[in-house]
């Protein structure tokens, strides 16, 4: 069992009897600090998807499926194909990834695993902090240094981050894939 | 004895309500339930676990009695585990994602066994917030690991959510209560409160600590013409204390201190009803949480909002939502000085809650008026009550 608060894109869960995979989570505050988690899921059996809200702190039952350490391989749209160390190769649906397509580029190094449901490549999970340059956003607008001015920032890959007000074009960020959130520069 | 039974599906509807912050949450269910079962004929059980705070709001009520009926609504002291009887109706609503007891769930989850059909509507009725990710959280369900489907009603101030609690002739009879003045000063009266005519500016305060009121009131202490801040005894009243001869505590209902040409009245508690009266009849609001938060919105009358205070400052960020949507069609000199008085309060700024107070003045007159047309624009045609018996009839 995990809390929803825990939950990652990625993680395969037991809902009403059938499995799904979780595409995207989103989580927000509720009053007095409470968390929800929103969760986008797509049915494994039925090919369907939902969306469902949960309290942080709410139960769900993930499946511990087989996983393999892979790293990204290259884009056949539309599946994304990784390879794991014996240069087998697993083709994963793009929309299965959810936010993790956000962070995955050409060249990347970064060891991912893959998740197998009856043999078949579901999902991706990447590696929790991920590194990835800047390259675009605006000039710090006050100097700021002290990392609560926020601004929008695309890194590779085309994916935007809200990062530090003193983070530059060219610098490498690190990022927490499982909240999209900047955690510092490199 | 087993305090539990599964029975024939009833179709009252059971409310269940954790007391956090003295008025707030007992206060926006006490509304609900009042609602439902005077607008829409249900019946409804609530179940309070701190009756002793519930009855600052409800003076009849019996803090030690564990059953009573007012305005058609059943309350129950909700002890942990149940010690009453329970009997599951048509719908649960956990208020605030309040944890339900667990004999409770486990007749929901049984009922689920037998049919789905003959679970109760089990609904978590969250806080009132403008952000937008509200819109896409409203109205979706919840699987619990047993199978059982709760779903997530979010209050709101689009169609997309589940609107706001509004009684059905709330605007009406504020209507007519404003339209004679007659009806503030006798409710002053009533109050205990003297010394106000009715040209003078009143302002009732229901915050919690804060320096900026403290800054505040010394600023109206130099005003030039008459000013009576109405408040109640609580929170407010410490931020106020370095004005009170003497021990806050000590202070009563009706007692007042005078201060220059300011006056600070002491408020008794009162009822729901009261309180929106009271709201009604001043001219401008400071309130806190959420119930309060809606009333004066309700009132017509220009507002600063305490909001509850958050971990990282994230209350400021549903405080900016709000006023988003406020100001939303206000012209920016007014919308901006309104803005920056509510962030400066919310932010304990006594130099900066001065500064816009004072140039309040130069927009007063439009934001009157804004807050006049405001309680249509924000109900979106319909109330919370009305959208929550229709949700439970689709789902």
């Amino acid at each position: 069992m995990k809390t929803a608060h825990e939950i990652r894109p990625g993680n395969v869960i037991m809902l009403d009897g059938s499995p799904w995979v979780v595409q995207k989570t989103e989580t927000t505050r509720s009053g007095r600090n409470a968390a929800i988690v929103k969760l986008k899921l797509k049915n494994l059996l039925l090919d369907s998807g939902t969306e469902q809200t949960f309290k942080g702190e709410d139960k769900l039952d993930d499946i511990i499926l087989e996983r393999l350490d892979c790293t990204y391989s290259y884009f056949a749209d539309p599946m994304y194909v990784f390879m794991d160390e014996e240069y087998n190769q697993y083709d994963v649906e793009a929309d299965n990834l959810g936010d993790a397509a956000t962070y995955i580029v050409d060249g990347m190094e970064d060891q991912c695993q893959v998740t197998f449901y009856n043999g078949k490549a579901i999902s991706v999970e990447l590696p929790v902090h991920i590194v990835r340059e800047v390259i675009y956003t605006e000039p710090s607008a006050r100097g700021d240094t002290s990392g609560k001015v926020m601004k929008p920032a695309t890194i590779t890959g085309g994916g935007t981050v809200t990062v530090a007000d003193f983070v530059k074009v060219g610098d490498k960020i690190e990022i927490d894939t499982r909240t999209g959130e900047f955690k510092k520069r490199v | 004895m087993s305090t539990t039974q599964i029975a024939t599906p009833a179709s009252h509807w059971d409310i269940f309500c954790t007391v956090v912050d003295n008025y707030g949450d007992i206060g926006v269910t006490w509304r609900l339930a009042k609602q439902l079962a005077a607008e829409y004929h249900i019946k409804v059980n609530l179940w309070v676990d701190d009756l002793h705070s519930f009855s600052h709001i409800l003076p009849n009520l019996i803090a030690t009695k564990r059953q009573q009926t007012f305005n058609g609504v059943n309350i129950f002291q909700w002890n942990n585990p149940l010690d009453i009887e329970y009997q599951a109706g048509s719908v649960i609503i956990e208020a605030f994602a309040c944890e339900l007891p667990e004999q409770v769930k486990t007749i929901i989850e049984q009922r689920h066994k037998q049919s789905k059909s003959l679970a109760p509507h089990w609904l978590n009725l969250e806080y009132l917030s403008a952000e937008d990710w509200v819109d896409g959280c409203h109205g979706l369900p919840s699987t619990q690991v047993n199978g059982v489907k709760k779903w997530f009603y979010f209050p709101g101030f689009n169609r997309k959510t589940g609107g706001l609690i509004c009684e059905q002739h709330l605007f009406k009879e504020r209507e007519q209560w404003q339209s004679d003045f007659n009806n503030k000063m006798t409710l002053f009266k009533q109050l205990g409160l003297t010394g106000i005519n009715h040209h003078d500016t009143v302002i009732s305060v229901f915050s919690y600590e804060t320096e900026a009121l403290t800054a505040l009131i010394r600023l109206w202490q130099t005003s030039t013409t008459a000013i009576h801040v109405l408040i109640p005894k609580g929170r407010s009243l410490t931020s106020i204390a370095p004005f009170i001869p003497g021990e806050t505590n000590n202070l009563i209902p009706g007692q007042h201190v005078k201060l220059g040409n300011l006056t600070l009245h002491i408020l008794p508690m009162t009822d729901q009803t009261g309180f929106d009266r009271l709201l009604w009849s001043c001219d401008f609001n400071i309130v806190r949480g959420e119930d309060s938060f809606l009333r004066a919105q309700w009132a017509a009358k220009p507002f600063i909002w305490h909001i509850y205070p958050q971990e990282d400052d994230y209350h400021l960020v549903k405080l900016e939502a709000f006023m988003k949507i406020y100001c939303d069609n206000l012209a920016a000199e007014i919308s901006t000085t309104w803005c920056k008085l509510n962030l400066a309060f919310n932010q304990d700024d006594q130099h900066a809650v001065v500064n816009h107070w004072q140039q309040l003045n130069s927009v007063i007159l439009p934001l009157q008026q804004h807050a006049l047309n405001w309680p249509n624009n924000a109900l979106d045609d319909a109330d919370l009550a009305s959208r929550l018996v229709q949700f439970v009839k689709n789902s």
